[in-house]
């Protein structure tokens, strides 16, 4: 959660911080300052990883809450059918193998042998018949049924098959699948998922499970005996509940914690300034999973003329965002996929910085300053328009980065920003705005019908720029019909192509995800595989000597 | 006596109503609700999935209905369950059939809070009282004037800077006190001494930057009213007949200088439940201030109104307390107030 307040807190204590720094001490003094962490250890289990989080999970069944906060900790505890690997492939999790009939609509899947929830229950196709029941059930109202409400019928010939027919071939339900956590119907049979107590106490089948949950203080997690992939390497996993960046960097530095998520002025700035961080913290960047845009309004004048798109995009310097705003630790991308990944097309290029070019186009589409005032006009109105977005510091800067650059072009353009719930409710679901700068999740499953296809535009859905392309309206249909990767690639590839030329929006920057973790916690994949460094954090080991010397139960 | 504290307290039960009604339509007439929050804004998340919340939350009916449903579960001192919270209670603590407790949000947030403010609100009487004392004998003294100064300090100061310099200073550059949070993460295991130690320690920051903060206010009040009391006849009268100068202080001036205190200190009992979210935030402290604020930015109704309900209750029997220790303490205020009815 961002307050106004804390990106305040922020910035000033990024100033204390590097002030206090320099004035204070440099010897931070630290049981472990003698330490070699560049030595080689040989691995062991056991140790204790301390991390932070800024918010608190609403509950721990993922269906029902959907914050980061709590699928941060489910996806420790929960097992789903399948998973994506280091390089975002789909690959077992539960299941052993699946098969996809020769009309792509029925699969089966086949649960591994002898699976055994952390109560020491079997784990069973029940179980899996039973979470598919809880997320379609009308009682739920599970933010993600409907993806689950186009299985047809979905039967368990035996323990260990579970099978499922679509009414037509739907090539989203592999990641569906690999999205929903199984849950025990042993423990929630006849319970209310809104208020069973199950949500603060859960059950799972994965490396940990929930030891104890202290309201607004942590969560502590243990090694489940019972884990369906064999044993994780670390003991225990504490998740410290701090709301406030600086304090957690505080409590990094003091070394109370092992792993906390940066801001790029930490990562570039603080951190490499001060040699006793850098001697025990190590840094990683992974791409991230979402992207900032700027999306028109495209059933506003002019924003229907894809050559005033076009000028805008060119009008836009994309690398002056990311080295302003993101401190250089960010890509430029070319398609709503994650680059580096099948679904994401490398023969695009983002559109280049180019001022002349955007004149060109504006006056191409009737656009001439006839007044002199610098701003060009069209049938004697100006053209200026506002940007419209949430209370976010990355975002708002960006803002002012393009208010600059259009300006240079000859629009005028004025920022708006807003708490979340009043943006959502006045400007976008009443589409009652002109530009808007927000974000998107690169989905690692290529299919976004719902942001793009034409029917999707009633207030509440997410085509709320009112994209409206024959051809990609096509696409996406044929892209959720294929499910051959291979083809469905090619499907995807030329959907970007579209994206790109078309211009509904315009892609900024993918930020990276910044983390510092202590050498202690060794086996981290650096640099960082596609999935991020978190993949194999079940190999993850702390070395018996670099333990803390406190012992944590 | 008792027919006014009477006449009071039933005065109260139409206040609370009108002050709850005000705040639920303020609190609606705010756009959106808890289906718009940031977590919701998913393509994966369909819009009727959230059309179905808001039938189950009853968000669909019209304001005056939803008030209605509000109100008529208060009748029973229902305070409902928080939407954002996965269904906690927002009160107090309930039990399913299978005995499984859920805590209560406010349950085990006001403790904290509670505690936080009382010990803070403690620390700043031992120092102002003291110090207000002093600053008004050696009025325009240099004593008065380093109080005076210290004192501002302390009010300029912005509390999360000096916060984040101390727990820097207190925590990092020294290891000396814990940084944030309530509890050691082993906390569990230590004997009771060292539990308490543990707390102490934990809740030193938090309780003494704000009681710095506003030690100005009360340290301020002190001194005037001591001002104000030195210059009456009656210890002109006191000093004249040859009491010592202790006597005078203490006895006749205090007593009488610290009446306007009261009134503070009535008026202070709804703070001591609101807790401040910056301090909260920064301490990772989970008390009622971070609850609160949470709750506006997610909509959660039900939260949002338990904690104004309980807030004005509290605002309202703080004055009447107010009212009640000034006529106890000052016979003059006593005698006025009964000859009024």
């Amino acid at each position: 959660m961002t307050t106004p307040y804390s990106s305040f807190i922020k910035s000033a204590s990024i100033v204390l911080v590097s002030l206090g720094i320099t004035a204070c001490d440099p010897s931070i003094s630290s049981s472990t300052d003698t330490t070699d962490f560049s030595k080689s250890y040989p691995i062991e289990s056991g140790g204790t990883l301390v991390n932070a989080m800024t918010g608190e999970p609403s509950g721990l069944i993922s269906m029902i809450a959907g914050e980061s906060a709590s699928s941060a900790i489910t996806s420790n505890i929960f097992n789903s059918l399948l998973k994506y690997d280091k390089n975002l492939e789909l690959e077992g999790d539960l299941v052993k193998n699946w098969e996809i009939s020769a009309d792509q609509k029925t699969i089966v899947f086949k649960l591994k042998p002898d699976l055994k929830w952390a109560d020491g229950k079997p784990l069973t196709s029940a179980d899996v018949l039973f979470t598919w029941q809880a997320v379609t059930d009308e009682k739920t109202a599970s933010p993600y049924a409907s993806d689950f409400q186009l299985v047809k019928k979905a039967e368990t010939p035996d323990p260990l098959t579970f099978k499922i027919s679509y009414e037509q071939a739907y090539a989203p339900a592999l990641d569906s699948w690999a999205g929903l956590q199984i849950l025990p119907k042993h423990l929630l049979m006849g319970q209310d998922l809104h208020t069973t107590s199950f949500a603060r106490s859960p059950v799972g089948s994965h490396y940990y499970k929930l030891d104890s949950w202290a309201h607004g203080e942590n969560l502590k997690l243990s090694k489940n005996p019972n884990s369906v992939l064999g044993q994780a390497r670390i003991n225990q996993l504490i998740t410290r509940i701090i709301p406030d960046n600086s304090a957690q960097f505080l409590e990094l530095m003091a070394d109370h914690i092992d792993y906390m998520s940066l801001d790029p002025i930490k990562y570039s700035r603080i951190i490499p300034a001060r040699p006793e961080l850098r001697k025990k913290l190590a840094l990683y960047k992974e791409l991230g999973n979402s992207y900032t845009y700027m999306g028109f309004n495209l059933k506003h004048k002019p924003f229907d003329d894809a050559r005033v798109r076009r000028a805008i995009n060119h009008a836009i310097d994309k690398q002056e965002i990311i080295d302003g705003v993101y401190l250089g630790l960010g890509i430029n991308i070319a398609s709503p996929y994650k680059p580096g990944t099948r679904w994401s097309n490398p023969t695009l290029k983002p559109y280049p910085y180019d001022p002349a070019k955007a004149r060109a186009l504006l006056k191409e589409a009737g656009f001439n300053d006839t007044d002199d005032d610098g701003i060009l006009e069209r049938d004697g109105k100006p053209f200026a328009f506002e940007i419209v977005t949430n209370q976010n510091k990355e975002r708002e800067k960006s803002a002012v980065l393009i208010q600059r650059r259009l300006k240079d072009v000859g629009i005028d353009v004025k920022i708006r920003a807003i708490e979340w719930a009043s943006f959502i409710s006045r400007f976008i679901k009443t589409g009652d705005f002109d530009v808007v700068v927000l974000g998107w999740g690169l989905g690692l499953d290529p299919d976004q019908y719902n942001i793009w296809h034409s029917s999707q535009q009633a207030p509440g859905q997410f085509n709320f720029i009112g994209y409206n392309n024959p051809q990609a309206d096509k696409l996406l249909e044929q892209g959720r019909l294929e499910l051959n990767p291979d083809k469905r690639m090619k499907i995807y590839h030329e959907l970007s192509r579209v994206l790109l030329e078309d211009s509904p929006i315009v892609y900024l920057s993918a930020g990276y995800g910044l983390s510092a973790i202590h050498k202690r916690v060794r086996g981290i994949d650096n640099p960082a595989p596609p999935a991020g460094i978190g993949h194999n954090s079940q190999d993850w080991y702390i070395p018996q000597s670099l333990r803390r010397n406190e012992i944590i139960q | 006596m008792l027919k006014y504290i009477i006449k009071r307290v039933l005065w109260m039960i139409p206040l609370l109503i009108g002050i709850s009604l005000v705040s639920f339509m303020i609190m609606h007439l705010a756009p959106g609700d808890i289906t718009n929050s940031e977590a919701a804004f998913n393509p994966k998340a369909s819009e009727e999935s959230r059309q179905k919340l808001r039938e189950m939350y009853n968000l669909d009916k019209p304001v005056i209905v939803q008030y209605g449903l509000w109100l008529k579960r208060m009748a029973t001192l229902d305070f409902g369950k928080s939407f954002a919270s996965h269904q906690k209670p927002v009160f107090w603590q309930t039990t399913d059939k299978d005995g499984n407790v859920t805590k209560g949000l406010i349950q085990e947030a006001l403790p904290i809070t509670l505690m936080i403010n009382l010990l803070g609100l403690g620390i700043t009487l031992i120092l102002a009282i003291p110090l207000g004392i002093i600053a008004a004998r050696k009025y325009q003294g240099w004593q008065d004037r380093s109080i005076t100064l210290f004192n501002f300090i302390g009010f300029s100061i912005p509390g999360f800077w000096l916060s984040l310099l101390l727990m820097y200073w207190l925590g990092v550059v020294n290891n000396w006190f814990p940084i944030s949070g309530l509890h050691s993460l082993n906390y569990e295991s230590m004997n009771t001494y060292d539990k308490i130690r543990d707390s102490l320690s934990h809740l030193l920051l938090p309780v003494i930057i704000p009681s710095i903060t506003g030690l100005a206010g009360i340290t301020l009040f002190v001194k005037n009213g001591m001002l104000d009391v030195l210059h009456q006849d009656y210890i002109t009268t006191a000093r004249a007949k040859g009491l010592n100068e202790r006597k005078v202080v203490y006895t006749h001036a205090l007593r009488n200088a610290l009446l306007p205190l009261i009134t503070i200190i009535g008026l202070s009992i709804p703070g001591l439940i609101g807790g401040s979210v910056i301090a909260e935030t920064i301490f990772a402290i989970p008390g009622m201030g971070k609850l609160f604020y949470d709750s506006v930015l997610m909509r959660d109704f039900p939260v949002v109104m338990g904690i104004l309900t309980i807030g004005s209750a509290l605002t309202l029997i703080g004055n009447l307390l107010a009212d009640l220790m000034y006529a106890w303490a000052d016979p003059r205020v006593r005698r006025g107030v009964v000859r009024g009815q």
